[in-house]
């Protein structure tokens, strides 16, 4: 008696034991993070974990799920004839092959799946002649990862291939070089010192304004990048050809002003300098005299004046006019005209900074303009260039020809004019200069728009004459 | 009594009879039912789906439903509709057929999905179709 009670106990006890076991098997299986079906040889599916039906159940458009070849019928067609014409007996079908799915035409098209896998990975095992397993994971992550990764390839090949050396600079949020590192002292010369300096002590004097710093670190944040090909300088004063690159640093630590926030990748691309010379040349630059021409002054103008509207600040801009050109053609001929004005692109060029956009913009007429410049800075410039074009005679065919300039300055506080005005401006005080009798500075005031208004209605253009 | 009876899966406005009705009357209904709460924990999961799944009730409760519980609805035709309906504050009450992998075999039902603004509650229910 005794021995029966105690078997049935245990059995009882036993089929408890196996229950819960049981229960916990299939929860095991219930929350496998991957997919697990098996199926027989023609893809019916005989056992499947919750997993499976999550993938599957969006590729099928009837609600059913009870063959797994026609669940993948439509982004895997051709799996029922790898299984059919799989050659052994048992063994590996496919392993990890990427199904990328297509969720446009899907019956439930309102619907835009937000969260859907965007990549399968299915791995099929053949067990016998009846039964198949497979094994089916999200891998859209990976993927998109793996993508990523190759990309990020692309873009040091790209940057590393082809170059004589570059330098990697990190840069606080004000443009200042945050720490030191051995490719910037290779590239540019520089030593640990120059932590903390601005970037523009990479730049030749003048060749940038506190204000281009920021504005290249603002375009940066726009656009994910800033890129800018020009002359840089080496501790020792050389200079050197070089491509930089300036890009936020993803997540970068906001609230600490010291951390780097900006990665500058300065290229010393002086190998490749005369290509670009010439390709710059060709576009942007006068013949004969050398400085910018109007598409490059117009270009660089607007992008100049677009910056200043987003962080006002003031500019100048300077009309300059070769006096009596019109006679110098007359009695020296076109060839001393042109001696004439390579002369004064010399004279001008030596004269402004390499900031400044200084081009010819008509016959004998030059433009710049000043970035940061005031009204009063642009006037005393100009009057420098003034007194050295009136200095040196220009040497032709064995004479001098004497030649002065007119020039008229106009400037903005900064934000409020756009280009067309601040050229009506300069242009105005250059009719001003002329009427005043040449060979003379004038800025632009109110006064002089109004009355040049009145005189403009009685005799249009007449400045041309001068 | 009588209310609880006639209650079956396609009844309508069924939402707030469900919420009326204690554990012991849940689990005389016919059809699965799991509750889930704001955070997605199952909160009420009756006999028929205890069942089904070969699943006890402690093991559920408490857990998050699309992750834990039932994968197997972690996609745009399940979670993404409650999901859909709480963003845009607005009642869900849609059936669709589904096969759900009841201890590991494929097995045709039919979801009854229900939400509603103003319940704390949140409804899947299940019914084998044939």
């Amino acid at each position: 008696m005794i021995d029966q009670v105690s078997l049935q106990a245990f059995g009882e006890d036993a089929n408890a034991r196996l229950a819960s076991e049981h229960e916990a098997l299939m929860q095991f299986l219930y929350l496998s993070p991957v997919g697990l079906v098996q199926t027989g040889i023609d893809g019916e599916i005989l056992m499947i974990n919750p997993i499976s039906a999550q993938l599957l159940m969006p590729l099928q458009r009837d609600g059913n799920l009870l063959n797994l070849f026609d669940a993948l019928e439509g982004v895997a067609p051709e799996l029922r004839h790898l299984c059919a014409t799989f050659g052994r007996r048992d063994g590996m079908v496919c392993d990890g092959l990427h199904i990328h799915l297509n969720h446009t035409g899907h019956a439930s098209g309102a619907l835009r799946p937000r969260r859907s896998p965007q990549v399968l990975s299915l791995s099929l095992l053949k067990l016998d002649d009846t039964r198949l397993m497979a094994v089916l994971s999200d891998v859209s992550e990976q993927v998109r990862r793996e993508r990523q990764l190759r990309q990020n390839d692309a873009w040091l090949n790209a940057l590393l291939t082809s170059i004589t050396d570059y330098a990697l600079v990190g840069l606080d949020r004000e443009g200042r070089i945050v720490d030191w590192n051995d490719t910037i002292g290779r590239v540019t010369g520089h030593t640990e010192a120059v932590v903390g300096a601005p970037y523009s002590v990479f730049y030749p004097v003048d060749a940038i304004t506190d204000e281009q710093v920021h504005d290249r670190l603002r375009e940066a944040d726009q656009n994910g990048w800033n890129l800018d090909e020009g002359a840089r300088l080496r501790a020792d004063g050389s200079q050197f050809w070089a491509s930089a690159m300036i890009s936020p640093i993803p997540d970068a630590e906001l609230d600490d002003p010291d951390a780097p926030a900006y990665c500058m990748v300065l290229r010393d691309i002086s190998d490749k300098r005369e290509a670009v010379e010439t390709r710059r040349k060709s576009a942007f630059c006068d013949h004969l005299t050398g400085v910018a021409n109007r598409r490059a002054f117009f270009e660089a103008a607007e992008l100049e004046l677009q910056r200043n509207r987003r962080a006002p600040r003031p500019i100048a801009l300077i009309l300059i006019d070769a006096d009596h050109f019109k006679c110098i053609n007359d009695r020296h001929g076109h060839p001393g005209g042109d001696a004439v004005l390579r002369q004064l692109g010399l004279c001008l060029s030596a004269t402004f900074r390499q900031v400044d956009v200084v081009a010819r913009v008509g016959g004998e007429e030059f433009a710049v303009l000043l970035p940061s410049s005031t009204l009063d800075g642009a006037a005393s410039v100009a009057e420098r260039l003034r007194q050295l074009v009136q200095a040196q005679a220009v040497a032709f065919d064995g004479a001098h020809i004497g030649v002065t300039v007119s020039a008229g300055v106009a400037a903005s506080e900064g934000g409020d004019l756009d280009l067309d005005s601040l050229m009506k401006r300069a242009d105005q005080a250059l009719y001003a200069a002329k009427a005043g009798g040449r060979n003379r500075i004038e800025c632009w005031t109110p006064a002089l728009s109004l009355s040049l208004s009145k005189r403009a209605d009685q005799s249009p253009g007449s400045r041309d004459e001068a | 009594m009588n209310t609880l009876t006639a209650l079956s899966f396609s009844t309508p406005a069924l939402l707030d009879q469900l919420a009326q009705l204690n554990a012991e009357q849940l689990d005389q209904l016919d059809f699965g039912v799991i509750g889930f709460d704001a955070d997605t924990k199952v909160c009420r999961y009756n006999r028929t789906e205890s069942d089904a799944a070969g699943l006890t009730p402690p093991r559920v409760l408490g857990q998050p439903l699309f992750t834990n519980v039932a994968p197997c609805l972690h996609n745009f035709m399940v979670a993404q509709r409650f999901e859909d309906a709480e963003d845009g504050h607005s009642a869900l009450d849609d059936t669709i057929d589904y096969v759900l992998t009841l201890r590991m075999r494929p097995v045709k039902v039919q979801l009854r999905l229900l939400a509603d603004p103003g319940s704390a509650v949140r409804y899947v229910l299940v019914q084998r179709r044939l």
